[in-house]
């Protein structure tokens, strides 16, 4: 008796890499690496998967790399109309709560994606980072790793963003997670991404994000003389112009800066 | 168009502090229920807007820039413009004779109706005119209604941008009284404010109660 | 029933340091999703240089272990001398490759100092684990295993440098533990952690997250 064949229809897959957001006081910083693979293979060294989307807020997509194109396009597109209807960049809680609609929206054929949104915050400048799950869960926190070397990444900023298991000297107060100033930021952001590369197959090739700065930020910049003490070894930095970024603002932003960033991972 | 022009008087004002409006309630009778007449409504918790004219349609594009505030709000977890409700409110305005699939058309007339829609948002206190043309424009003050010529001259005349909104309320009862044909009293006027509380981010709607109502006339 | 090696949970991890190396351990047994126990050691000591790993299928741990027990007292007596760590990991991998068709559901870790010899007077630190079928690894820095692998490797490889002191050692493998099994459902419940140096071991127990 020959078996009967079964056809399944499974429009997924998983193209690896990792992204990781942390926000300070008046800043944050979103960055991932631009690997992509698929099983053992490396489809590409380099393949963005974070971008800027307002002046002030940059979304981060991984998981599977076609629903996460498609998936930004459609917020890009939302965003646009939002702007044409209502005069104004939609500022990023906004933002978090449209992409949890979208993704809830398909919620029985979900988006393979993990979202991280950062940017910072329209009432009070702060930094934020909201990370969703793939049917729109979604939280405001300090800082989320996301994707195949979360496992390996998030704990590892509890113990460094976070402080936990961490007790403050007798008569310290205590630890405040968003005071980091943005060089440690950055290091750890680095050190990350090199321990994930080094014991993660899917993490590699290169470490590309975004640093934005609050209107109100004055100290440690990330342009002129201040960039030594800030930038870790090997990291490049070029400011954005707000005209060149690829972003809906029809009403200039409130003076956020943007900056690029750069460093090479390991290739192997 | 016409049919707004024989609407009751509704004045709308401005101050930095908040919004308010003003509706003249006609009685018709002395077995009348007054508190039945219902001329000013709730839009969201910080819009509101009155009316002239055919207030039955008013009910209709109120309903729909209720749904509109609160789909923005579920949306984009923030309080919607008040220019984006004046806007809703017109884009339906435009919608009769519109028909899906063969079918009737769901709306065979235009509104006739016209609104003063108030409210304060992120950029601050604002009052939107809609008439059933589908047209919406911004005032600082502003009378519709029967009594509307008249009115908007008196308006024209004492209007300042820095009024408080206890000078704001008086005017708006001064040209009430002005327009309307018996005394003014808590019985056939409705008084509506749109104010963001001291040290408070969010605005806030309400219908003055008749208590309150009362004593804004006896002050005046 | 899921997969032995995740049924009672439980992660261990050993570094090295100068002339030191540390192995620790959570506490926590269970049983799936359920916790049982707070005092589940799973690191256990060979001789007063050398301790033991045994990570994964608790019962496993505890036939090992007393079979462990059995073939080092007898390498003892017969041979008049304690075994070296080195040695040991061999005689663990036999074990366990004798297993190769049904294999005991540990992945052991080892941590040692070998006692200085006439050919080799100055010895390293010694660490190493292995697959549940004993195919020996030897890294340099830091060797993990258990239901926190992943967490365990991720934040080792942030932490540890060459050449930590005794002290230094401990705060990095006990940060490391615990940021690791606090991500970890079925990991910790409290932890402890062993130093060995030339001439002492520091035992100490660790407070954890008991969620």
């Amino acid at each position: 008796m020959p078996e009967a064949i079964q056809h399944r229809f499974d429009p997924y897959s998983s193209n690896g890499g990792s992204i990781l957001a942390i926000a300070g006081k008046d800043f944050a910083v979103v960055a991932g690496d631009t690997r992509q693979s698929e099983g053992y293979s490396i489809q590409s060294r380099y393949q963005k998967k974070v971008f800027p989307l307002t002046s002030k807020a940059i979304l981060a997509v991984n998981g599977f790399a076609a629903d996460g194109n498609n998936f930004v396009k459609r917020v890009k597109q939302r965003l646009e109309w939002y702007t044409h209807a209502h005069n104004k960049e939609m500022p990023i809680k906004s933002i978090a709560r449209l992409i949890q609609t979208m993704l809830y929206a398909r919620r029985m054929f979900p988006y393979y994606v993990y979202n991280v949104l950062a940017g910072i915050e329209e009432d009070d400048g702060t930094g934020a980072v909201y990370s969703f799950d793939p049917v729109g869960s979604y939280e405001r926190e300090t800082c989320r790793a996301a994707g195949a070397a979360q496992s390996l990444l998030q704990p590892f900023l509890d113990n460094q963003i976070y402080f936990r298991n961490h007790t403050p000297a007798p008569g310290q107060p205590p630890f405040d997670p968003s005071t980091h100033p943005l060089s440690t930021v950055l290091s750890i952001l680095v050190d990350s991404f090199s321990s994930a590369t080094e014991r993660h197959i899917e993490v590699g090739d290169f470490l590309e994000g975004y640093v934005i700065l609050s209107p109100g930020r004055t100290s440690d910049d990330l342009i002129g003389e201040g960039v030594k003490g800030v930038l870790p070894e090997g990291m490049t930095v070029e400011e954005q112009d707000p005209e060149d970024l690829d972003v809906q603002s029809a009403v200039a932003g409130k003076g956020c800066r943007v900056f690029l960033v750069r460093k090479e991972l390991k290739r192997d | 168009m016409e049919a707004i022009k024989l609407g009751s008087t509704t004045v709308g004002i401005t101050t930095p502090h908040g919004t308010i409006l003003a509706v003249e309630k006609r009685v018709q009778s002395t077995l009348l229920e007054t508190s039945s007449i219902e001329k000013i409504m709730e839009i969201d918790s910080h819009i509101g807007c009155a009316m002239s004219g055919l207030t039955a349609d008013a009910r209709t594009m109120v309903e729909h820039a209720r749904m509109t505030g609160q789909m923005h709000a579920f949306t984009y977890d923030e309080p919607i413009k008040v220019e984006s409700v004046a806007q809703a409110v017109c884009d339906l305005a435009l919608r009769f004779g519109e028909s899906v699939d063969d079918d009737e058309a769901m709306m065979s007339r235009p509104f006739g109706v016209a609104l003063l829609i108030a409210g304060v948002d992120e950029f601050g206190p604002s009052l939107f005119h809609t008439d059933p043309s589908g047209t919406f424009t911004r005032y600082d003050a502003k009378a519709i209604g029967s009594g509307s010529d008249a009115a908007q001259t008196s308006l024209q005349d004492a209007y300042n941008k820095n009024m408080t909104l206890d000078e704001a309320h008086r005017l708006a009862l001064k040209i009430l009284k002005e327009v309307m044909e018996e005394k003014v009293d808590e019985n056939n006027i409705q008084l509506a404010q749109v104010v963001r509380a001291e040290g408070s981010k969010e605005a806030k709607f309400e219908i003055l109660s008749g208590e309150a109502t009362k004593q804004l006339i006896a002050a005046m | 029933m899921g997969s032995p090696m995740e049924m009672n949970g439980g992660s261990v991890i050993a570094m090295t340091g100068k002339d030191c190396v540390a192995i620790a351990s959570d506490l926590r047994l269970g049983q799936q999703a359920v916790g049982l126990s707070a005092d589940f050691e799973k690191v256990f000591p060979i001789n007063n240089q050398l301790y033991v790993g045994l990570p994964g299928f608790a019962t496993d741990t505890y036939t090992l272990r007393e079979h462990l027990r059995f073939r080092v007292n007898m390498y003892r007596m017969k041979e008049e001398r304690e075994i070296t760590p080195k040695t040991f990991a061999h005689l663990l991998s036999s074990t366990l490759y004798e297993k190769r068709f049904g294999p005991y559901f540990i992945e052991p870790v080892i941590a040692g100092i070998p006692a200085p010899s006439a050919i080799d007077p100055d010895p390293k630190p010694f660490i190493c684990n292995m697959d549940t079928i004993g195919c020996i690894t030897t890294p340099k820095d830091f060797v993990v295993a258990g239901t926190a692998t992943d967490k365990l490797y991720g934040v080792a490889e942030g932490l540890w440098e060459p050449d930590l002191e005794p002290e230094d050692l401990f705060e990095t493998i006990s940060q490391t533990l615990l940021a690791a099994v606090d991500r970890d459902c079925i990991s910790g419940w409290g932890a402890v952690v062993h130093v060995i140096t030339k001439d002492k071991i520091i035992t100490r127990h660790l407070k954890g997250r008991m969620d």
